[in-house]
């Protein structure tokens, strides 16, 4: 049995709300870091802002220090909340939970950061964000698309159901940066097995939006 | 209607943001035109967020908030007030004429243009190739695994038809003799993690990629 990680430590505390047996109502209503969010946008609100930093700048800077930027931790908090204020007003909740924004948002920055440590020339004819999309930045996308607003929520339900050792991997990959061979070395096991657990647990995923494509 | 699509372990690489920039390049073309992996990336990007909440949090000193807002007053950035129409990054990168870039004709069929130099400091060779409308290409394998998406016209072989935005990852394995179809010359973009491999006669003709 492997160590029991925070992550599944969370994934068992979580208690069920009874919200999710009604997911009609409850699925169309902001929650509140996407409400939060939306008065930053709209009215430059320092208290809201401040909030959302309570509540994501320890994520982001234990995001920095998982991937290896342990000595640019603080910088890469200061370079994800200043990019969120900047584009604020773009954000809408109807594209995206304020959660998966502010994550495409760290994962572009952190992608900025190496490019720009990592380059020998001045020039990037390529931005970061012409590869990796911020949800909402597309006008002509159709504006609300329900599944975007169930994700979050679907996806936070499913995990509870994945064994730690489908989670553990996942947790490379988005929080190390690890691809799946990296994982299948540090782990021990064959890259094969890496797969088969990572398509296991998006199986569930995929199911899931399949039923939101209804 | 795209109809060949990333599989769910390379979206969810992309999602991380692991992926080499000409890798996720080809993802994003690929985006921009097929909501069904839009909506799979959606979902990709909210795992992403569902995971950086439950792992650890490292406290944060309440000065860095100062020193944000300090940087948010000194250099008050305009804000923009609509998302500023981007350019595509194809565009950015060849322009809007594919026709008018400097092929290299390698055979009847086949032109053939390196671009690795557009994506610097990394590994990945870059290649974009044109097969005439009706065109055969000769047989190949290849020697890594090359990730292509059509960007125009449209091309067929044993594994079915490929249009314009479909996206395909051949190994060592797959030998193949792509036809471009009747009408528009099909243009691929291509991403190599290996050069190409030759296994027909016009091998070395062909075998722009090593070099």
């Amino acid at each position: 049995m492997m160590k029991n990680t925070s992550a599944q430590a969370a994934v068992k505390e979580r208690p069920v709300s009874t919200l999710d047996q009604k997911p009609a109502r409850s699925e169309r209503r902001r929650d509140p870091w996407s409400q939060l969010l939306e008065k930053v946008g709209r009215h430059g609100d320092r208290q809201a802002y401040h909030a959302l930093f309570e509540h994501f700048a320890p994520q982001i800077k234990y995001y920095a220090m998982a991937n290896g930027l342990s000595s640019h931790a603080e910088e890469l908090v200061q370079e994800v909340f200043v990019s969120i204020w900047r584009r604020s007003c773009l954000y809408d909740w109807r594209k995206a939970a304020a959660s998966t924004w502010i994550f495409t948002i760290a994962r572009n920055q952190r992608i900025d950061m190496l490019r720009k440590m990592r380059r020998t020339s001045a020039e990037m004819p390529v931005e970061t964000e012409d590869l990796w999309q911020i949800p909402g930045d597309n006008e002509d996308e159709p504006v609300t698309s329900l599944h975007r607003l169930m994700s979050e929520r679907r996806v936070r339900e499913s995990l509870r159901h994945l064994p730690e050792e489908q989670i553990t991997v996942i947790a490379k990959v988005y929080m190390e940066q690890k691809s799946h061979q990296m994982v299948a070395d540090e782990l021990d096991i064959p890259l094969g097995t890496v797969k088969s657990r990572v398509r296991l647990a998006l199986n569930k995923l995929k199911v899931i939006l399949q039923d939101q494509n209804v | 209607m795209t109809n060949h699509h990333p599989d769910s372990l390379m979206l969810m690489e992309y999602s991380a943001g692991n992926l080499s920039e000409p890798h996720a390049l080809c993802i994003r073309l690929h985006l921009d035109q097929c909501a069904h992996c839009r909506s799979r990336v959606d979902a990709l990007d909210s795992l992403g967020a569902v995971m950086m909440e439950q792992q650890s949090h490292v406290a944060v000193a309440e000065s860095t908030f100062d020193s944000i807002m300090a940087r948010i007053d000194s250099e008050p950035e305009p804000r923009p007030v609509s998302p500023t129409p981007r350019r595509s990054a194809l565009s950015k990168l060849l322009g809007d004429d594919l026709d008018g870039l400097p092929w290299k004709r390698q055979l009847r069929d086949v032109s053939v243009l390196d671009i690795t130099d557009r994506f610097p400091d990394q590994d990945d060779q870059v290649i974009l190739q044109k097969l005439c409308a009706g065109g055969k290409a000769p047989v190949h394998t290849h020697r890594g695994e090359e990730t292509t998406v059509v960007l125009q016209g449209a091309f067929a072989d044993n594994r079915g038809v490929f249009n314009q935005w479909d996206f395909v990852v051949l190994g060592q394995e797959d030998e193949h003799k792509p036809v471009a179809l009747e009408g528009d010359d099909c243009i691929t973009l291509s991403v190599l993690s290996a050069p190409l491999k030759l296994t027909g006669t016009f091998g070395r003709l062909l075998n722009p990629f090593i070099r």
